[in-house]
């Protein structure tokens, strides 16, 4: 650990293009050495965890399959975006996309309105049940798709009729249970001298979940949602149950489809794979990179220092 | 108030699995039956279901198209279903739903036995014309599409009897004759692979899958135990029939070529032969097209112990057959769509738009004028005469499980002792057979 | 929040407290509507959506599956009527007798105890570094979180041409490389799976990390190295406890992930792997209950995994979490 820096307020590490005036006490030799360590470590580590990612990229831009170690470094004269356009002749991208983004968006919905009420009276509030359904939703969170996957199809395609519906597709995940449980948690780890100050002021409970808690929940908030998001977003198995009109598919169960129909007619059958695998990730990814900013930051500490 | 905490959570957690165990019991009580009406002569529209993969939706468009006009007040809407591993999940759970369509061509004659224990399935022989309509386009195979009960649960359609593709390029490079490969005996075809492999042509000789669902089997074990015991199913009768000296005698060759490294043992993502790591495969004839520009390749009927003449070998059918399901309400339609779309025209366009073998007697004379055009397919036309089905039996599914996890330990990776896994196998399998 | 109450001066007769029921303070006045509904009714209003959620999509097909368990039963088309008969407890005997069941429980044993301690020290290792990382943190964040964005049947492939045979890995290592190569080799498949399942989970769990980090105060930081702590004791006496509530949340979420682990040994060891050495329970419940029409005896091995977690859970909670308000 680097000697304090004198005057640094929580938050500051992430302005990174706000120079902070840093007074440092004592540089040891020591603390430099480590901290090109600590730099080394992580780079090593983002290497191998993007290795994977790279070579997808490359794979999905060659021409003709190349599995040979050379391959990994895209040559040329195999480049091509064929693989792409072919699956955009294949299937309606944009509207599986569509269909994605109104699955995902269905469940990021339910789940942060539902879910944040949920978390905060599990957390804050004592009533009658509480008990109970805090063991119902670790239970949830334990229990497998799979145990429940046939009832569960039954009951909705069969006794509540929505088969091939948008409401079909969210339902079973209209509301995450670990986004509950980690905005119970979060909620559990506020300092309660704010909501012993609102109760002094005599708020309400509505009013203290609505100006206090809810303004400081956005680290929780933004955690939920990169959570939620990727469930549905890769989720194969339940749109592939619940709906046979290709319109209403999401782009993970029409690339599914694709993949197990494209090894006859193309060249590359393993780029245009990957080629699928990367335009159903960089949504994800780019949704991470615009909202990682907010990710860590927390006006927190104001609130409870004087 | 401060009970110790794990014991009121405990209490709570049990509350809460009784409170779930009485709604289940109220739903039990009272989970509504449909009622099923005589359906088998109303007519009306229906809907259907086949597999996406390119040139069966061709057919199956012009085959919809053709019907709808000619009868306006019966129209058929059609979807497409996946052909990947979970289509029978998908069918299973949507005849649990009743939300499956009257007629899916792609029922797999290894699921009929667990969709009809479901009730999920029409009986075919039901219609007045029903059993004499299969038996005479289907001929002397189609008694092993019948179920148990001696009827007709599905309706065979077309198959894929699977044959040895080699790579003519990768075998000259190999020194072995490219025009009559020596492939007609085990030891000939070990010998032929070795050399293969041993003169670095390719790495692999062959490349069956070796993962352990429990369809691969059908590529590599039946299609050689079909030839090798003259056109013998798996089970028969509740009884186990692979555990004889012919069904030793093929794993045993199997076993050979993974010992010897001839095939890999780990999953190829991709098309082994394809890519040219395989100098040969166990496919049917929609490889054709696949293969077409990509490999110059010759075909030859698997091989047996000892060298059958070829018009006398055996081989597993791999055929997709149309079931009609339970919620059908306009049979009548159904049935009657059912037969125009195996009429002899429509096969004939199946034929030529896909190159998948119709099930229907002495194919390669009622299209002379296709196979004349198109050589290719004709060694597989008059293999498809003599094609193997899997058994229709109970526990089709779990059969075929046992057999692969006895077979993936023994035969590919050597843990066990070949006779010995398939005993242990043969008895399993034969108490699974003679359930209900 | 029993504390608050009892530890800020608030006058009895003060509305605030009497809302709070004044726990600990009014004595025999607490009002029926406490009474039957806890100290903040209102609790139940916010609670309810999610109520009604888990006893609809959940109550059904659980409480259905544990039914199954307990008789013979198999999924039938509408109006069709087929006896179930109840047959007690001869699921779970068949169940907890099958060789190749007891073989899946050891594999998901495997696999957490390779992959908890390993997501967990190197999620917060990781973390911790990252959170001291002034250049290139978005990128770093971006690198970790990748892997946990993309869908698991498109980084199989990858790792599959990585790890097969002729693959990198084994071009790198040369002799060492085992044979059979490291997929289809029964003594390293599950291993294998560990070290893929942990990779692509690390950057969430980075990410809960880092949010925990920003809580730790820092003036705990100062005053450690005040009295002269190095890195590794601050680390250990301010880091870890700080971060508690996150350690049991990550250990929770591995080790439900583990128990549950389905897509990974279906794709990544097609289907069971190697002589059946990387099975799980959940691909045996898979292949039971929905390939070969046994759903009751998959619903028997179901509820003996939820069982198993739940005690594996409950025990972490003991070890792990502090006193709630």
């Amino acid at each position: 650990m680097t000697a304090p820096r004198i005057q640094a307020q929580p938050g500051d590490e992430q302005d990174d293009d706000r120079s902070v005036p840093v007074v440092v006490a004592t540089v040891t030799q020591g603390s430099r050495w480590r901290r090109w360590l600590v730099m080394g470590a992580l780079f090593t580590g983002a290497v191998v965890f993007l290795f994977p990612f790279y070579y997808m990229i490359v794979a999905s831009l060659q021409r003709s399959p190349n599995t040979s170690v050379g391959g990994a470094f895209p040559s040329l004269g195999n480049l091509t975006l064929d693989n792409y356009a072919q699956i955009n002749a294949s299937l309606n991208l944009w509207q599986s996309l569509l269909n994605s983004g109104i699955f995902t968006g269905g469940v990021l919905l339910g789940t942060l309105v539902f879910g944040v009420l949920g978390g905060y009276a599990l957390a804050m509030l004592h009533f009658r049940g509480r008990g109970v359904l805090f063991s119902a939703m670790l239970l949830v969170l334990v229990v497998p798709f799979q145990l429940s996957m046939i009832p569960l199809y039954v009951l909705i395609a069969r006794d509540y009729g929505l088969g091939d519906t948008y409401l079909g597709m969210i339902l079973p995940f209209a509301i995450n249970s670990t986004a509950v449980f980690i905005f119970r948690q979060y909620f559990l780890q506020l300092p309660s001298e704010l909501f012993d100050a609102a109760r002094i002021d005599g708020a309400g409970e509505l009013r203290t979940l609505w100006s206090i808690a809810l303004p400081l929940v956005r680290p929780a908030l933004l955690t939920a949602v990169l959570l939620t998001f990727i469930g549905p977003w890769n989720e194969f198995l339940w749109p592939f149950l619940i709906t046979k009109q290709q319109a209403k598919q999401p782009l993970a169960v029409s690339l599914a489809n694709y993949i197990s129909t494209v090894q006859a007619s193309t060249v590359n059958p393993y780029g245009a794979i990957l080629a699928g695998a990367v335009v159903l990730a960089v949504p994800a990814v780019a949704l991470f990179l615009l909202f990682q900013r907010h990710f860590v930051s927390t006006d927190l500490g104001s609130g409870v220092k004087g | 108030m401060r009970p110790s905490r794990p014991s009121r959570r405990y209490r709570h957690g049990l509350a809460a699995a009784v409170l779930a165990g009485a709604i289940v019991v109220l739903t039990a009580c009272g989970s509504s039956g449909g009622g099923s009406t005589d359906a088998a002569s109303a007519h009306g529209p229906i809907k259907i279901w086949y597999s996406n993969n390119e040139q069966e939706i061709a057919w199956g468009k012009q085959v919809v198209d053709a019907w709808n006009t000619a009868h306006p007040t019966e129209q058929v809407t059609a979807e497409q279903i996946p052909t990947g591993k979970s289509s029978e999940d998908v069918i299973g759970a949507a005849i649990t739903a009743g939300t499956e369509p009257c007629l899916i061509y792609n029922t797999s004659p290894a699921a009929v036995p667990g969709f009809q224990k479901q009730g999920g399935l029409i009986d075919l022989s039901s219609f007045p014309d029903g059993t004499s309509y299969i038996e005479t386009r289907t001929g002397a195979l189609a008694k092993q599409y019948a179920s148990t009960d001696g009827h007709y649960y599905q309706m065979p359609w077309k198959s894929n009897p699977v044959m040895i593709f080699y790579n003519k390029d990768l075998l000259t490079k190999a020194g072995v004759d490219p025009t009559k490969p020596p492939l007609a005996t085990y030891d000939e075809f070990l010998a032929t692979a070795k050399k293969i492999v041993d003169s670095g042509a390719a790495p692999y000789a062959i490349y069956p899958a070796p993962s352990s669902e429990f369809y691969q089997s059908w590529f590599d074990f039946y299609p050689l135990f079909a030839a090798a015991s003259g056109g013998k199913q798996l089970v028969a009768d509740g009884k186990s029939q692979f555990n004889t000296p012919e069904g030793l005698a093929v794993a045993n060759f199997w076993q050979q070529i993974y010992a010897q490294k001839l095939a890999g043992n780990e999953t190829y993502t991709g098309d082994a032969f394809a890519d040219g790591k395989a100098a040969m495969a166990i496919v049917g004839p929609w490889a054709i097209a696949v293969y077409k520009d990509k490999v110059n390749w010759g075909v030859a009927p698997v091989p047996t112990a000892t060298g059958m003449k070829a018009d006398q070998i055996h081989t597993f059918s791999d055929a997709k057959n149309v079931g009609m399901y339970a919620s059908c309400t306009n049979q009548g339609t159904a049935w009657d769509f059912l037969k125009f779309s195996t009429s002899q025209e429509q096969d004939g366009q199946l034929l030529t738009l896909t190159g998948q073998m119709p099930l229907r007697t002495d194919v390669p004379a009622t299209y002379a004028d296709y196979f004349a055009k198109n050589p290719d397919y004709k060694l597989f036309a008059e293999q498809a005469a003599r094609t193997v089905e899997v058994p229709n039996t109970a526990n089709s599914v779990e059969i075929w499980q046992t057999f692969r996890d006895a077979w993936t330990s023994a035969v590919i990776f050597g843990k066990s002792g070949v006779q010995q896994a398939m005993t242990d196998a043969a008895t399993k399998i034969d108490q699974l057979a003679s359930q209900k | 929040m029993t504390t608050s109450a009892t530890r800020s001066p608030v006058p009895r007769d003060h509305p605030a407290a009497q809302a709070a029921g004044g726990a600990g303070g009014g004595q025999h006045r607490t009002p029926l509507v406490t009474r039957l509904f806890g100290r903040q009714p209102i609790g139940m209003l916010l609670a309810a959506p999610y109520a009604v959620f888990i006893a609809v999509i959940f109550a059904y097909p659980i409480g259905f599956a544990v039914y199954m368990s307990f008789t013979d039963y198999y999924f039938t088309a509408p109006g069709v009527t087929v006896p179930h008969p109840f047959v007690g407890f001869d699921n779970y005997k068949t169940v907890l007798t099958d060789p190749a069941v007891l073989a899946s429980f050891g594999h998901v044993g495997i696999f957490l105890i390779l992959n908890v301690p390993l997501t967990v020290a190197l999620s917060l290792g990781l973390a911790v570094a990252l959170n001291r990382a002034i250049h290139f943190r978005t990128f770093f964040r971006a690198a970790y979180y990748v892997p946990y964005v993309t869908a698991s049947v498109a980084v199989v492939a990858v790792w599959l041409f990585l790890f097969s045979s002729t693959g990198l890995v084994n071009q790198i290592l040369g002799p060492l490389a085992p044979d059979p190569s490291w997929l289809v080799n029964s003594v390293w498949a599950m291993p294998m799976i560990a070290l893929f399942v942990t990779w692509k989970q690390l950057g969430f769990f980075i990410l809960l990390y880092l949010a925990a980090l920003q809580n730790v105060p820092k003036e705990l930081y100062e005053s450690a190295s005040v009295d002269g702590a190095g890195a590794w004791r601050s680390f250990r006496s301010v880091t870890v406890p700080g971060v508690r509530q996150a350690t049991a949340l990550v250990l929770l979420l591995a080790i439900v992930t583990g128990a549950n682990l389905f897509t990974e040994p279906y794709l990544l060891t097609g289907g069971g792997g190697p002589d059946g050495a990387s099975t799980t329970p959940v691909l045996l419940m898979y292949q039971q209950g929905i390939q070969q029409g046994k759903p009751s005896t998959a619903s028997a091995i179901g509820v003996v995994l939820v069982i198993l977690v739940l005690i594996v859970a409950l025990v972490n909670r003991r070890l792990t979490e502090r006193s709630e308000r």
